[in-house]
């Protein structure tokens, strides 16, 4: 029963229509179209919903909204505004600390309500207050340092008291770089203080009129025939406008077109709990969900697989019955890789010291605090226009066509602002396929927001993998062998699978020299919710058993681990064993640096029981060098139109996914075009205005989009100077644009400002001034089968030196501090790359300590049906750690100037999470004398390593 | 979004409405902060024709003194202020580290002292959304047959959750409840959990009681500590914890009460310790005191947490806690 009650919001009173069961976030979000406040786990796990009542921050999702007649709420939106955002939000936006966005309207009310009762807290003060909000984009660092600057604003903004902001500060605040005028400069992200005020949508704030919300019913079954599926009950009902299963839409798909296994909905049997069987469009969740529930599905259960070793036993029940060409299939086998560089038996015989064991890295999920949310709308002319929280809209762009069997051109999908994706988020998912043939039949749009119990099931996380691993090492410490075998457990689908089973052994070489190399790489299909790639994507989970077993090679012969690793380091212009050439390499530096900061030549050796140092280093991918279709076009197009008021649009298909890439993009065109970044608008992500970029997956965009961008930009101030030269009457080669004018060279008092130049340029050309830029395929990798699969036009390096507390008598460790130096080549923008650094080291802390993707085996006490069942997905049972768990993050970045990148930029984003899982291990080793070679390194693990629990 | 299910609600503003209108209507649940009771209702863990919201009731928000040095702390006391006051770090030590010790700040904030008291037992088979339950053939606490912790259908063994129900137990504390024909009803904390976890059962209070206050005894010259076992620094519920009160004089023990929390429906008193009264609090008496509770603790699978490393912390959070009075 809906009923109007008075609700004060931000200052004014408001009559909000609401039932009993209406949460405070929903009367804000859908009610008041107040859509600053976030869902992001349904039930108080996450606090992106926190608001401030009466002047204390609460959770507004596990709240009535008829508990609040007469409470005073405010909203990200009431507490500042475009026009005059709030010390808080200003200092959020100053420090760096808005990547996605999506949790930090939550964090700025919970500042906020901080700031009043204490308005200058400690950084300790800080985190405990915001320890109910959890952020995957930023490790809490730089959230801590908003938190100290909001308490004194005049320290970060020196004119934010005075009302100006942000026209008073310009978007690159930090001292300009040598040779450079926008380029590595510390700088405002561009999109910052919209979603620091609420501003920013995302999917999931989309409202479009006539609305319906759809549902997506699941297998309760790890494996089962679908026998039947009667829908008929569901659709008579009263506020269902459609409903659809599995043969609605037979054309399989997947992000790889080889291997297409997956459909939108299950059609002939479903292959882990969660899999999709039917959805329906109703007037409200509400009825969509009464819908499902009227479905009645006749399941014939088989039995499953849950594990590799059960999904290879001979006889094993097949998960796939055919292969994709409809081919029987006798295994479980979804990829099977073997590749070998040098004589590996001959090298490990001859090696000084051989590390051989088994380890066991275990599975993790992004986690974005964004749940998964498409939006389908069809024009009456039957275009469909899609907007979805995706990493990749052109490849999901490609697969809706396929899927729905429509020309691609009739296809537009919008990428609004995402919440975050980490590799969550970067294959097309059930929902979209589903929201468009549901809005199709409906003949409304249809909306479907997955619950976060969804997002586990969607998964395509971190692979589990068990590793047989050898290390062969010289006695003077040099790496002369490694083998490395390899069983991946990849879930019911392929996702990425052929990638994730080459990188898993392609991209362990480097940036430590092996002398010969040789890994044999199998991923198994299993009843289980389908992995694919997250940060690091395959090539996190080998770096733990190659850098422990360093470490214990390195104690074996005495070497400092810092010294073995620099007697093994790749220098740029080396090519690795598996023959990728490696154009820059920064990882010597990399180790001086975090060696220094460390104090690690007088503190490894002295540190007292219980505590120890730990390094670990890496290597990764700029981009991978082919496009995952073969084909002759750009991997990344850029294209700018400048307008005659001063304004530069540009457009690309890059995903930001709140990593950054469009304000890299705009620092870029700025850089060359002397255009100022704030007078530059950047349109990423939509199929119908930007040109193709591949998106944003294998840390590809500041590589290839921003590789781009350099060649749009340039492409502009060609056309610009010679405008200008055409006016003076002089060279254009006489012209020179800097920031906001263009000057002669010889003599700098010439110029016209920037507007007259685009004036000048849009006269002289008789249309308006258009360029455009792309980055093609550069030839590179190994000249063998798979050998450019791993290969990248560049390589990023890091290091790591973790520093732990263990505790002897409960086995529970507390990493202190990380010190990660990573080589990014040329940092375009520090603020991000070092956000970029930060947010890496916290997620892989947090799946190294506490996060476990794990499933009931069956065993113990438990019923019959509890095998294969999800071990909690949420983010209560599953645990991200909290702004107190995370260590102090000490990011610091390297520039090695890669020949082939933009400026001489490399990747970022994913990089710098490798190490921090061995970093860890190793250091725990170091404090209690425990080698952990299975994780996560829970205190029972720890304890039982250390010999002092039962087994 | 996992939506909340129908219902209607009332606001009474006076107890005596509150348990009025809950004695009307049998399908019905009191809300205090939400925190708990609304997820429980996201996932289908019950389906009340009504909630009772007691934020409108007057009187139960109050912390107050007692003529004979003891504390009366109202059920809709906040667990922040529970957490913050400094009378209740006078009159109830240890308290206010027990209700810090809660969720995160923003439960803190709204959850309240009488939804932690009487927080419904926990598990991981039973606090997971109606599909997840459904999909395991649903467990014996609601819905199935099957205990998947115990193995045996005889009676649930979902773990007290609470962060303030070992402390209080360890106080002596007793609750204080409104019965719906207008009558008060007294509880000791200590008798207030049954042996099985069902919902329905495992509070000994009549249906429709209403927890309107929490009284500590006289406190004075007690020393308190409680130590709770999780994963993360915030948020999480305990995986076990150690709460204990005692006294001396001087460096003589007087008295001891030890209540270990998150094992089983209700809270494990250990003890009686009388044997060690009269007599310094040395490194024997802990190692006495901890070998009893290692050997009183059998930990379940129903919460996270290798259950041979809870036994474990147990006994070492027992020790640090024993230390800690020192």
């Amino acid at each position: 029963m809906r009923r109007l009650v008075p609700l004060h919001v931000n200052g004014e009173e408001h009559e909000v229509a609401v039932s009993p069961q209406t949460t405070l976030l929903e009367a804000l979000r859908y009610g008041l179209k107040l859509t600053g406040s976030k869902q992001g786990c349904d039930k108080g796990d996450c606090g992106a919903c926190t608001v401030i009542v009466d002047d204390k921050a609460v959770l507004s999702c596990v709240a009535l909204a008829m508990q609040h007649v007469g409470a005073k709420i405010e909203t990200v939106e009431g507490l500042g505004d475009a026009g005059g955002p709030s010390p808080v939000q200003r200092a959020f936006d100053a420090c760096g600390a808005l990547q996605c966005g999506f949790c930090q309207p939550g964090m700025i009310a919970s500042a906020t309500a901080l700031l009043r009762q204490t308005p200058k807290p400690s950084d300790s003060q800080g985190r405990e207050a915001l320890a109910g909000n959890l952020c995957r984009c930023t490790g809490s660092t730089t959230i801590i340092e908003a938190v100290r600057a909001a308490g004194d604003a005049r320290s970060v903004l020196p004119d934010a008291a005075d009302g100006t902001f942000p026209q008073q500060v310009p978007m690159p605040h930090g001292p300009p770089v040598p040779g450079f005028q926008v380029i590595g400069r510390r700088a405002r992200k561009a999109d910052a203080i919209g979603k620091a005020t609420g501003a920013t949508a995302y999917a999931d704030d989309i409202a479009l009129p006539r609305m319906a919300f759809g549902r997506i019913l699941r297998s309760p079954h790890t494996h089962a025939r679908i026998r039947s599926v009667d829908t008929s009950r569901a659709a008579a009902m009263p506020g269902v406008y459609a409903v659809m299963v599995g043969r609605d839409l037979p054309t399989p798909f997947c992000v790889i077109p080889w291997t297409p296994d997956e459909h939108a909905l299950a059609v002939d049997k479903v292959r882990y709990v969660g899999d999709g069987v039917a959805a329906v469009a109703a007037v409200d969740e509400a009825t969509a969900d009464a819908a499902l529930a009227a479905i009645v599905v006749d399941y014939e259960v088989l039995p499953d697989v849950l594990d590799p070793s059960e999904a290879l036993a001979p006889g094993a029940p097949l998960v796939h019955d055919t292969d994709w060409k409809g081919r029987p299939r006798t295994d479980n086998i979804c990829k099977d890789v073997s590749l070998s560089f040098g004589d590996v038996d001959d090298a490990l015989a001859r090696s000084a010291c051989r590390i051989a064991g088994e380890w066991h890295y275990s599975g993790s999920t992004h986690a974005a605090i964004e749940p998964h949310c498409a939006v389908a709308s069809w024009s009456a002319d039957g275009n469909l226009t899609l907007w979805s929280a995706t990493q990749v809209s052109h490849y999901l762009h490609r697969e809706i066509a396929k899927v729905l069997d429509i020309p691609e051109g009739r296809v537009r999908v919008i990428q609004p602002a995402v919440g975050g994706g980490f590799g969550g988020k970067s294959e097309p998912f059930d929902l979209e396929f589903c929201a468009a043939w549901l809005a199709r039949a409906a003949g409304r749009p249809v909306k479907i927001l997955y619950t976060r119990e969804e997002v586990f099931y969607a998964h395509r996380g971190r692979h589990p993998m068990d590793f047989r691993f050898e290390l062969g090492v010289s006695a003077d410490g040099r790496i002369e062998a490694v083998d490395s075998n390899v069983v991946i457990d990849g879930g019911a689908y392929h996702s990425f699978g052929l990638v994730t089973t080459y990188y898993a052994g392609q991209l362990l070489p480097g940036p430590m020299r092996f002398g010969t190399y040789r890994f044999n790489s199998k991923r198994v299909y299993t009843n289980k919710p389908c992995c694919g790639p997250k940060r690091g994507h395959g090539s996190v989970q080998p770096r733990f058993p190659f850098e422990t077993a360093l470490d214990e090679a390195a104690e074996k012969l005495a070497i400092d681990p810092i010294d073995i690793r620099r007697r093994n380091a790749m220098e740029g212009g080396e090519r690795t064993v598996n023959g990728q050439l490696v154009p820059s390499c920064g990882i010597l530096e990399c180790l001086d640096a975090v060696e220094r900061a460390s104090g690690w030549r007088e503190r490894y050796a002295n540190l007292p029981a219980g505590r120890g140092l730990g390094v670990a280093t890496s290597m990764y991918i700029s981009g991978t060098a082919y496009p995952i279709y073969p084909n002759d076009m750009p991997q990344s197009g850029v294209s700018i139109q400048a307008d005659r008021s001063g304004r530069l649009t540009v457009f690309t298909g890059a995903n930001d996914i709140g990593q950054g890439s469009s304000a890299v993009i705009a620092a870029i065109v700025a850089e060359e075009t002397g255009v100022p970044p704030e007078w530059i608008t950047v349109v990423a992500g939509d199929t119908d205005l930007t040109p193709v970029d591949l998106g944003s997956y294998s840390s590809r965009v500041t590589f290839m989009a921003g590789t781009a961008a350099i060649e749009a930009g340039q492409a502009l101030r060609h056309i610009l100077c010679e405008a200008v030269a055409a006016h003076w009457t002089c060279a254009a080669e006489d012209v020179v644009p800097l920031l906001g004018k263009v000057i002669h060279r010889a003599d700098p008092n010439r110029a016209v400002d920037i507007i007259t130049a685009l004036r000048l340029a849009e006269a002289r050309l008789g249309r308006p001034a258009i360029a455009s830029g792309g980055y093609r395929t550069r030839a590179v990798g190994g000249d063998y089968r798979g050998g450019t699969i791993g290969a990248s036009p560049a390589y990023s390096a890091t290091a790591h030196v973790a520093e732990v507390n263990v505790d002897a008598d409960t086995g529970v460790v507390r990493v202190e501090r990380i010190w990660a130096a990573h080589d990014c080549g040329r940092a375009l923008q520090p603020v991000l790359v070092e956000g970029q650094i930060e947010g890496s080291v916290y997620m892989g802390m947090s799946e190294a300590l506490y996060e476990d993707h794990a499933f009931y085996d069956g065993g113990g006490n438990v019923g019959p049906r509890v095998r294969g069942k999800h071990r909690g997905p949420n983010l209560l049972d599953y645990r991200l750690a909290t702004s107190l768990d995370t260590p102090e993050v000490l990011a610091s970045i390297v520039e090695s100037i890669d020949p082939g990148g933009p400026y001489g930029a490399k990747e970022a984003g994913e990089g710098p999470l490798h190490p921090a899982i061995p970093a860890i291990a190793n250091a725990i080793w170091r404090a209690t004398g425990a080698r952990l070679r299975t994780m996560p390194f829970t205190p029972d693990r720890v304890l039982r390593a250390m010999g002092r629990l039962d087994s | 979004m996992l939506p909340l299910p129908s219902f209607d609600i009332v606001q009474p503003r006076s107890a005596r409405d509150a348990v009025a209108a809950r004695a009307a209507e049998p399908q019905s649940l009191y809300l205090a902060g939400g925190t708990d009771l609304l997820v429980n209702l996201k996932h289908g863990l019950h389906a009340p024709r009504l909630l009772v919201d007691l934020t409108r009731v007057e009187g139960l928000g109050a912390i107050r003194e007692l003529p004979d040095g003891g504390l009366a702390l109202g059920a809709m006391v906040r667990l922040e202020s529970l957490a913050t006051s400094a009378l209740v770090a006078l009159r109830a030590p240890g308290l206010a580290t027990a209700a810090a010790a809660i969720a995160g700040p923003q439960h803190r904030r709204a959850g309240t002292l009488g939804g932690n008291v009487l927080l419904d037992t926990r598990c991981l088979f039973y606090n997971q959304t109606e599909f997840w339950r459904a999909s395991i053939g649903f467990c014996l606490k609601k819905d199935g047959e099957h205990c998947h912790v115990s193995g045996s259908p005889k009676g649930c063994v979902a773990a007290q959750s609470s962060d303030t129900v070992p402390m209080l137990t360890a106080l002596e504390a007793t609750a204080h409840f409104l019965l719906p024909d207008g009558a008060a009803h007294t509880v000791p904390l200590a008798g207030l959990f049954g042996k099985d976890g069902r919902y329905e059962r495992v509070h000994q209070i009549p249906t429709g009681a209403l927890l309107t206050e929490v009284q500590v005894p006289p406190r004075r010259g007690w020393v308190a500590a409680y130590h709770k076992v999780r994963s993360r620094a915030a948020i999480d519920y305990p995986q076990l914890s150690v709460a204990v009160a005692a006294k001396f004089e001087g460096t003589t023990l007087r008295q001891l009460s030890l209540a270990v929390g998150a094992m089983l429906p209700a809270p494990r008193l250990v003890g009686p310790f009388d044997d060690l009264f009269g007599k310094p609090l040395d490194d024997a008496a802990i190692d006495q005191i901890a070998l009893r509770v290692g050997k009183a603790c059998r930990p379940m699978t129903s919460v996270h947490g290798d259950p041979a490393w809870r036994r474990h912390m147990a006994v070492v959070e027992t020790r640090r806690a024993l230390n800690s009075l020192r």
